[in-house]
C-alpha cells in the first residue's frame, strides 16, 4: 500500500479544504458532504455542498459530533443511492457506522466516496457547547501534537481501538507524522480512481505512518480491555444493571441519538409495549413495588440486543443522556463480547455478512461453549 | 359479544383421572382472578378422543355457543387434528381452540398429585390466556396449473417430461443447447450393464419430439420466474434471438446436469494438449466416431485408466467413475482384445447390486486392476505404488482419466434467480437429504439427475420419475392447493427496508416492494416458520397465530 | 369405490409410507400391510441416520402419524398378503390379519397391561438383547402407540393356564383376547412392493465369531445397543459380562463375497458407528478393518472424512477368507492380513460386523403370492434393469425401497416416489375413459 504525502497549507483542515475544492472543480466528485460550524459558531452541522466558496466554513476535522455521520449519510442516500459522487469525511466510526447500515439498507454506497482520517477523539457535546472556543483551542492543540488528551474527549474516544484506517475508500494519515504533513491513502478501488481523476499519484511509502498507528493501537487495545472490564464488573447481575440504570429519565435520547438504531418506531415506543393498568399492579403486587417510568432495564437491555452487535462504540449514546448515565461505556463492553462471539467487527468490512444474518454448522456448539465457560466462571466466582 | 370459554379436561382412564385432582381444577377456573368479562365454562369428560368424547364435544361447542375452546388432556402429537376435527365440525373456528398437554407435562410426571395438579391448572391457565387473543384464521383454496416447465433437454430432463406429459398436463421443455439428449446422447453404451446403447437416448428424444403434448424450446433459457407451486409465471428466452415466451406453470423441474471437471486442473495430472492424455468424455467421442486412436491415427496399444481424479479437491466421490471406467475398458478390449488395459483405483465402489457382476466381467475381459495408495502422471508415463508395494513406474500409450462430476456452468445462476440453495459442493441442494430428496427450499421447484449430485443416467432417470411422482400428486390437474394460514406477515408502518427477512427466509416467500420501500411476505409460499419474525430488528413482523401478544399472554400467565 | 382408486402398499418403513402418504395426497386410497405390529421399519431402529447425524425418529415420527392419522390411509398391521388374483388395475387382494388382541380405537398406550402380564420373552425387534411381555409395544415410542400379545407366549392364548391379567388392568377394555385372525379382500389397482431387506447371517461365517462370542455384533444389535430407548438405555456394555469396551473392531464386507454384491451403505454405518462409540466412550479405541471404501453419494466422503484418524483408526484387511476372530481369554482378538499381505493382530473387546443387506426373508413368499420375480440375489425383479424402472415383472405391481436392492435412505424415498409417479400414470390408463380415448386414436 502506498499513499502520496500533502503538505499543510493553512493546518490540517485547510488540507482538507483544498483537497475538496480541488476534487469539485476538477468534476472528479459532484458534491461533498462535510461537518460546518454553524453561523453561531457553538455547534457543527452536515452540509450537502456543491459550492467550493462554502468550504471555508468547513471543519472537515470537526472537534465535537451533534449528530453522527451515517445518520447525515442515511438522510442523503436512504430512498436509493442517486447519481451524484459525493465525498463524505467522516470519523471512523462514522464510517463503521455507515457500512453498518449499508448492510441494513439503510444507506447507499454505491456513489458515495468515505474520506475518513486518523481520528484524535470527539470533545463532549455537553462540553463544546458549554465552552466552544475554549474546546476548539484544546481540540486544535490536540490536532498538532497529533495526540489525544483523554480528558478532553468522551470516554470511548480514549479506548477506540478503530481511530485509523477503516474500511473507506480514502484514507487521511496523521498520526505519527512531521509537522503539518498528511498522507493521503486510497483504500478502495473508488478511492484510488478519485485520486487518480485528481491527478495525485501515490507514490509514497506509508510504512512509518502504518507502524505509529499500531503501536498506539496496541497501547489502547491494552487500555480498552482493561476499562471495558471495569465497566463489566459492575454491571454483573441484575442488580449491577438496575444500578447502572437508575437514574435513567426514560427519554430514549440514546436511541435515536443512536445511528445504528434504525427502526421506524422503537418497539419500546410503541403501543405493544404498553402495559395495561391490571398487569402494572400483578407486577407491582408481586415484586412489592414497580418504578415508574417503566421498563428501564428492559428498554436498554432491549436495545442492546437488537443493536450490539452493530454497536460502534461512538458514543453518541452517552453524548445525548441528559443525566450522565455511561450508555456507551456499558454498551460498548456489551458489544465486544457479542461481537467476539460472531467473530464479528462492526463496520470492518462491507463484504462481511451481518450475524443474525447467517447460519454456520458449528454456531450451536459454539453456543453450547460459551454457556459452559459462563457456568464455570460462575462456580468458580462461589 | 362477551366471550364464553369451554375448558374440558379429559380424564384419560387413569391417566389423568387418577394422576391430577380433576374436581379441584373445575373448581379453580371459574375463580380466576383476571377473567371478571370472559365466561368460563370448565367441564371434564372420560375420554374425549373416543367417538362418544367427541361427539359430547361436538355437542357441547354448539349447545353453548362457546367462542374459545381449551381442551386440557394428551399430547397435541396425539390428538390435536382429533380436536381440530371437532372443531370444524361444531363450526368453532379451529384457531381459537388450543390443547393444553396435562398428561405427558403434569400427570405422568409429576407423582405427588397435589403438584400435578397445580402444574395443570397453571398450564390450562395459560392455555385461557392465549386462546383468547387467538383470531380466526381461515383457509384458502388457490387454483393451480398443472404444467410444467423443465430446464434442460438431458436424459433426466427428457425422461421428467415424458412421466408428466399427458392431455390434461402440458410440459415444456427448455434446452440451452440446439439438441436434445445431453452427454449421455454420446454413450456408446449405458450403466449398469452394456447391453443397451445410446438407442435408448435416440428413443426418447424421439418420444419426446413425437409427444403432442410436450413443446420443446431449443436455444432457449430461463430469463426470469415468480410465484409459487400451482402458480408460476416464468419468461423463457432465445440465446440465439430476443424471442421470449411467458408460461404459467405449476412447477419447475431443474435438469441441467453436471459438467466434468479438467482432469488436467488437479495436481498430479497437469498434461499438455499434445499429450495422448483424454477425459472419458473424449474417449466416449472418439468410441461413437471413428474409434479410438492416437492422434497419429493409430490405435493405443496400451492404456492407462485413473480413477479419482480430483475426488479428493472436490471433496466427494462421484459414485459411477468405476462403472463408467469399466465400461470405458470394455471399449478398448472391444476394438482390439489385444489392447493392454490398466486401471488404476483406489478404492472400488460399486454401490448397486449389480455393479459387482460388471467387475467381474471386467476381470474376466482380461482388465489388470491396480490398486493404488498413491499415482502421478508424466505424459503418458504413469508413476504410482500399489497398496503394500513400493514405487513403480509403467508407460503407456494413452492415458485416460475419469475427472470428477462438478455442477454445470449455470448451476449458480440458475439458483440466484430462482433464489433457492446450492449446497456447500455447489450442487443444488434438495429438501431433506433423506426424507424430500427431489425437493427444494421452494416448494413446487425440482431437481433431477446430476444437477443435484453426482450420478449416472439410470439413476437420474429415476430421481426424474421420483419428481414426476411428486407432481402428479401435488398439481392435479383441475385441483386447488390449501397454502398454510399460519402464515407471516408485515406491518408496513414498522418496516424499515432493510431486508434481513429475506436473507433469512428459507422458502423465498418474502420480497421487497421497491415502490414502497418495505418488504412483503407472499402468502402463498410462506410456511409460517417464524425466522423473519424471529429476526426482524425493527419488529415488523407477525407470525400469525404465534404473534407477540399470543405468547406473551401465554408466558405471563404461566408464569404468574 | 372403483379398483383404480384404490392401491396396495406392501411394507411400512420408509419407503412403504412415503409412497403410502404422497398416493393419499393424490386421492387414492391406501391400503398399508405389515407384517409387524408397529410401522416405521428399520429406519426406527436406528437412534440416529448418516450422513447429518439427525435423530431417526424425529425423522420418521411425524411420517409415521401422518399415515396413522390419514383418513384415506387403512393401516393393517400384523398383516400379510396371501394372494393376488385379477389382472391389472383390477387385482383382488387377500390380506391375512392376525389378531391383536387389542382394540386399537380402544387403546390409549397408557401401557398398564404390560406389568401384569407373568410373562417374560427374549424382545426380538430388540435384536433379543431385551426382554418384553406376552403383551407388548417392541420399545418406547412405537406407532401406533397399542399393543399387541403374542398369542404363541400368551398363557391363556396357547393354551397354557388361565390368565387375564392384562384384560383385567385395562381401564378401557380394549384388550379383546376372543380376538380372531381374518382375512380380508381388497380391490386394488395396483401394488406397491416395499418390504425392505434382512441382514446377512454372520453366523454362517464361523471364523468371524458371531453367536460364539458375546462381544460380537451385528449391526442392529449395535444400533439397539446405542439407542437411548433400547434395552441398555444406549449404555454401550457387552452382553452376559456387562464390560463398558475400551477397544472395539468394526469389520467391513462381512458377506459381500457370499452375496456377490457390495450394499453401498456398510462403508457409511460403520463410520456412524465410530462416531456414536466416540461420542458415548471418548476414551476407546476403535479400529475399521475396512477393503474398498464405498461412499457414493455427494455429501458421504466429508463425513468419512470427518471419522477418519480421528474417531477411528483405518485398518486395510485384504481378505475377509483371511479374518479371524477368536477369544483371548479376557476379550477377543481379530487377526488379519494387512495391504502388504502381511498377518496383523488386534485385541479388542467388542467387534461389529457390518454385514450385507440381504433380501427379507418373506420376499419368496411374497413373490409368489404376487406372482412376481426375484433377480438372481433373491431381490424382487424389476424391468429393464440396465435402464430404469420400478415395474415389477408383472403389470400394475412396483416395487420401491431395498425391497429392490441394497440402497441408502436417500435412494428408497427417491425409489418409491417415482414408483408412485408410475403407479399414478398407471392407474390413469387404466381408466376407461382412457381405454376409449385409446380406441379412438387406434381408429382414427
Amino acid at each position: 500500500m502506498q499513499g502520496a504525502s500533502l503538505k499543510a497549507v493553512d493546518g490540517i483542515k485547510g488540507v482538507i479544504r483544498d483537497f475538496l475544492r480541488k476534487a469539485l472543480e476538477s468534476e472528479a466528485a459532484d458534491a461533498v458532504l462535510v461537518p460546518v460550524r454553524t453561523p453561531a459558531k457553538d455547534s457543527y452541522a452536515w452540509i450537502l455542498t456543491n459550492d467550493p466558496a462554502l468550504l471555508d466554513e468547513a471543519g472537515p476535522l470537526a472537534p465535537t459530533m451533534p449528530v453522527q455521520g451515517a445518520k447525515a449519510l442515511k438522510s442523503l442516500t436512504r430512498k436509493g443511492q442517486g447519481t451524484a459522487r459525493v465525498i463524505a469525511v467522516m470519523r471512523p466510526c462514522e464510517v463503521r457506522a455507515a457500512v453498518e447500515l449499508s448492510k441494513l439498507n439503510q444507506v447507499h454506497l454505491d456513489n458515495i466516496i468515505l474520506l475518513s482520517y486518523d481520528c484524535i477523539g470527539a470533545v463532549p457535546l455537553q462540553d463544546y457547547v458549554g465552552e466552544p472556543a475554549g474546546s476548539e483551542e484544546r481540540f486544535d492543540s490536540m490536532l498538532e501534537a497529533r495526540k489525544t488528551e483523554e480528558s478532553a474527549v468522551k470516554p470511548v474516544c480514549g479506548i477506540c481501538v478503530d481511530f485509523s484506517l477503516v474500511d473507506s475508500d480514502i484514507h487521511l494519515g496523521l498520526i505519527g507524522l512531521a509537522g503539518e504533513s498528511a498522507l493521503l491513502i486510497p483504500n478502495s478501488e473508488k478511492g484510488g480512481a478519485l485520486l487518480e481523476a485528481m491527478g495525485i499519484a501515490c507514490e509514497e511509502d506509508i510504512s512509518g505512518w502504518m507502524q505509529a498507528v499500531s503501536g498506539l493501537k496496541a497501547e489502547r487495545e491494552d487500555k480498552r480491555s482493561k476499562a471495558l472490564a471495569e465497566t463489566g464488573a459492575s454491571l454483573q447481575g441484575f442488580d449491577g444493571l438496575h444500578a447502572a440504570f437508575a437514574d435513567c429519565v426514560g427519554c430514549h435520547n440514546c436511541q435515536s441519538a443512536c445511528p445504528i438504531c434504525y427502526c421506524r418506531q422503537c418497539y419500546f415506543d410503541s403501543e405493544v409495549a404498553r402495559r395495561d393498568p391490571a398487569a402494572l399492579l400483578d407486577t407491582a403486587i408481586a415484586r412489592g413495588g414497580i418504578a415508574f417510568p417503566g421498563d428501564r432495564v428492559m428498554f436498554h437491555t432491549g436495545r442492546m440486543a437488537h443493536m450490539s452487535l452493530s454497536c460502534v462504540s461512538c458514543g453518541q449514546c452517552s453524548d445525548a443522556c441528559p443525566v450522565s448515565i455511561p450508555v456507551a461505556d456499558i454498551f460498548s463492553y456489551m458489544a465486544d463480547l457479542t461481537q467476539a462471539t460472531f467473530e464479528y467487527a462492526a463496520g470492518r468490512d462491507d463484504g462481511e455478512p451481518l450475524p443474525l444474518r447467517q447460519y454456520r454448522e458449528d454456531e450451536v456448539e459454539k453456543v453450547h461453549e460459551i454457556v459452559k465457560g459462563a457456568e464455570e466462571e460462575e462456580v468458580a466466582h462461589e | 359479544m362477551k366471550a364464553k370459554i369451554g375448558i374440558y379436561v379429559c380424564e384419560c382412564g387413569p391417566n389423568i383421572g387418577e394422576t391430577i385432582d380433576i374436581p379441584r381444577v373445575l373448581e379453580t377456573i371459574p375463580a380466576l382472578e383476571g377473567y371478571e368479562d370472559v365466561e368460563l365454562v370448565p367441564k371434564s369428560f372420560g375420554l374425549l378422543c373416543s367417538p362418544a368424547g367427541k361427539e359430547y364435544l361436538a355437542k357441547e361447542i354448539t349447545d353453548n355457543g362457546f367462542t374459545h375452546l381449551v381442551v386440557a388432556a394428551c399430547s397435541p402429537r396425539d390428538h390435536n387434528s382429533t380436536f381440530i376435527g371437532v372443531c370444524k365440525e361444531a363450526g368453532l373456528n379451529p384457531y381459537l381452540y388450543k390443547i393444553i398437554n396435562i398428561r405427558e407435562h403434569c400427570g405422568w410426571i409429576i407423582h405427588d398429585k397435589e403438584a400435578a395438579t397445580d402444574k395443570a391448572i397453571q398450564y390450562i391457565r395459560s392455555g385461557i390466556s392465549r386462546v383468547l387473543y387467538q383470531s380466526e384464521l381461515f383457509e384458502r383454496q388457490l387454483e393451480i396449473t398443472p404444467d410444467v416447465l423443465v430446464i434442460g433437454g438431458g436424459i433426466a430432463g427428457m425422461e421428467a417430461a415424458l412421466s408428466l406429459a399427458s392431455h390434461d398436463r402440458k410440459v415444456y421443455l427448455a434446452e440451452k443447447t440446439g439438441e436434445l439428449g445431453g452427454k449421455a446422447a454420446r454413450f456408446a453404451s449405458l450403466l449398469p450393464r452394456q447391453g443397451r446403447g445410446a438407442d435408448v437416448i435416440r428413443e426418447k428424444i424421439k418420444a419426446v419430439e413425437e409427444n403432442e403434448h410436450i413443446r420443446v424450446h431449443l436455444n432457449t433459457e430461463l430469463e426470469s420466474s415468480i410465484g409459487f407451486l400451482g402458480n408460476f409465471e416464468v419468461v423463457l428466452a432465445g440465446n440465439g434471438d430476443d424471442e421470449k415466451t411467458d408460461l404459467k406453470v405449476g412447477a419447475i423441474i431443474i435438469a441441467t446436469g453436471y459438467r466434468m471437471s479438467d482432469p488436467g486442473s488437479f495436481t498430479g495430472y497437469e498434461y499438455a494438449d499434445t499429450d495422448e492424455v483424454y477425459s472419458s468424455l473424449e474417449i466416449e467421442r472418439m468410441n461413437g466416431g471413428e474409434g479410438i486412436a492416437l492422434r497419429s491415427g493409430a490405435k493405443p496399444a496400451s492404456v492407462a485408466l485413473i480413477h479419482c481424479v480430483g475426488r479428493q479437491e472436490k471433496g466427494y466421490c462421484s459414485r459411477i467413475c468405476c462403472n463408467y471406467m469399466m465400461k470405458i475398458a470394455g471399449y478398448f478390449k472391444k476394438q482390439s482384445g489385444a489392447t493392454k488395459v490398466t486401471e488404476f483405483f483406489f478404492d472400488m465402489c460399486l454401490p448397486h447390486k449389480a455393479d459387482q457382476e460388471f467387475f467381474d466381467h471386467s476381470v474376466g475381459l482380461g482388465i489388470d486392476f491396480k490398486r493404488v495408495k498413491e499415482i502421478g502422471l508424466s505424459g503418458t508415463s504413469v508413476e504410482f505404488a500399489e497398496t503394500g508395494g513400493g514405487k513403480q513406474k509403467m508407460d503407456f500409450d494413452m492415458v485416460v482419466l475419469a475427472s470428477a462430476m462438478e455442477p454445470s456452468e449455470d448451476t449458480e445462476a440458475l439458483a440466484g434467480l430462482l433464489e433457492i440453495d446450492l449446497d456447500e459442493r455447489g450442487f443444488f441442494k434438495e429438501a431433506h437429504q433423506t426424507t424430500d430428496p427431489v425437493a427444494t427450499s421452494i416448494d413446487g421447484i425440482f431437481v433431477v439427475g446430476a444437477s443435484q449430485g453426482p450420478r449416472g443416467v439410470s439413476d437420474s432417470m429415476l430421481l426424474a420419475q421420483a419428481t414426476a411422482g411428486r407432481i402428479r400428486c401435488q398439481l392435479k390437474p383441475g385441483g386447488k392447493i390449501v397454502p398454510e394460514v399460519k402464515v407471516s406477515e408485515i406491518m408496513e408502518a414498522y418496516c424499515t427496508g432493510c431486508r434481513t427477512c429475506l436473507e433469512v427466509c428459507g422458502y423465498g416467500a418474502i420480497y421487497f416492494d421497491d415502490q414502497k420501500g418495505i418488504s412483503i411476505v407472499n402468502e402463498a409460499v410462506c410456511r409460517g416458520c417464524g425466522n423473519c419474525f424471529g429476526s426482524c430488528p425493527s419488529g415488523a413482523l407477525r407470525t400469525k397465530h404465534f404473534t407477540n401478544k399470543q405468547l406473551y399472554r401465554e408466558v405471563t400467565e404461566a408464569l404468574k | 369405490m372403483s379398483h383404480h382408486e384404490s392401491v396396495v402398499v406392501v411394507g411400512a418403513g420408509l419407503a412403504g409410507m412415503k409412497a403410502s402418504l404422497m398416493l393419499a395426497h393424490a386421492g387414492k386410497k391406501v391400503h398399508l400391510v405389515e407384517t409387524l405390529p408397529i410401522i416405521g421399519g428399520a429406519t426406527i431402529k436406528n437412534e440416529e441416520s448418516f450422513p447429518n447425524l439427525e435423530c431417526s425418529t424425529c425423522l420418521v415420527a411425524p411420517i409415521q402419524q401422518e399415515v396413522l392419522q390419514s383418513p384415506d390411509i387403512e393401516t393393517m398391521t400384523l398383516s400379510a398378503v396371501e394372494k393376488i388374483e385379477g389382472d391389472k388395475g383390477n387385482f383382488t387382494v387377500t390380506v391375512r390379519k392376525a389378531a391383536r388382541y387389542v382394540k386399537i380405537a380402544d387403546c390409549i398406550g397408557c401401557g398398564m397391561c404390560y406389568e401384569p402380564c407373568p410373562v417374560s420373552v427374549a424382545n426380538e425387534w430388540e435384536e433379543n438383547l431385551g426382554e418384553r411381555k406376552a403383551i407388548y409395544v417392541p420399545c418406547a415410542g412405537s406407532l401406533p402407540n397399542v399393543p399387541a400379545v403374542d398369542k404363541e407366549h400368551c398363557l391363556k392364548l396357547s393354551g397354557k393356564q388361565e390368565c387375564n391379567a392384562c384384560v383385567e388392568a385395562c381401564m378401557f377394555g380394549a384388550v379383546d383376547l376372543d380376538d380372531k385372525d381374518e382375512t380380508v379382500n381388497i380391490e386394488a389397482g395396483a401394488v406397491i412392493v416395499a418390504t425392505g431387506s434382512g441382514m446377512f447371517d454372520a453366523s454362517s461365517l464361523p471364523n468371524l465369531g458371531y453367536g460364539k462370542f458375546p462381544g460380537v455384533y451385528t449391526p442392529f444389535e449395535f444400533e439397539r445397543l446405542f439407542a437411548s430407548n433400547g434395552p441398555t438405555l444406549g449404555e454401550i456394555t457387552i452382553r452376559d459380562t456387562g464390560k463398558v469396551p475400551a477397544k472395539i473392531a468394526i469389520i467391513h464386507c462381512v458377506g459381500r463375497k457370499e452375496q456377490g454384491y457390495c450394499s453401498g451403505v456398510c462403508c457409511m454405518y460403520s463410520f456412524k458407528f465410530a462416531h456414536f462409540l466416540k461420542k458415548k466412550l471418548p476414551e476407546a479405541s476403535v479400529y475399521n478393518l475396512h477393503s474398498d471404501i464405498c461412499v457414493p453419494d455427494k455429501s458421504y466422503q466429508k463425513f468419512f472424512d470427518g471419522v477418519k484418524g480421528t474417531h477411528t483408526e483405518m485398518l486395510y484387511n485384504s481378505s475377509m477368507e483371511d479374518l479371524k476372530v477368536s477369544s483371548n481369554g479376557a476379550g477377543l482378538k481379530v487377526v488379519y492380513l494387512d495391504e502388504a499381505g502381511a498377518e496383523r493382530e488386534i485385541d479388542v473387546d467388542m467387534v461389529i460386523l457390518s454385514v450385507a443387506m440381504v433380501p427379507d426373508e418373506g420376499a419368496l413368499g411374497l413373490a409368489e403370492a404376487l406372482g412376481i420375480e426375484r433377480d438372481a440375489r433373491g431381490f424382487f425383479k424389476v424391468l429393464d434393469e440396465g435402464i430404469v424402472s420400478v415395474e415389477s415383472s408383472r403389470e400394475g405391481i412396483f416395487i420401491a425401497g431395498t425391497a429392490e436392492g441394497p440402497k441408502d435412505s436417500q435412494s428408497s424415498v427417491i425409489q418409491a416416489e417415482a414408483a408412485v409417479g408410475q403407479v399414478l400414470a398407471f392407474l390413469e390408463s387404466c381408466r376407461p375413459e382412457a381405454a376409449e380415448a385409446l380406441a379412438e386414436d387406434l381408429k382414427a
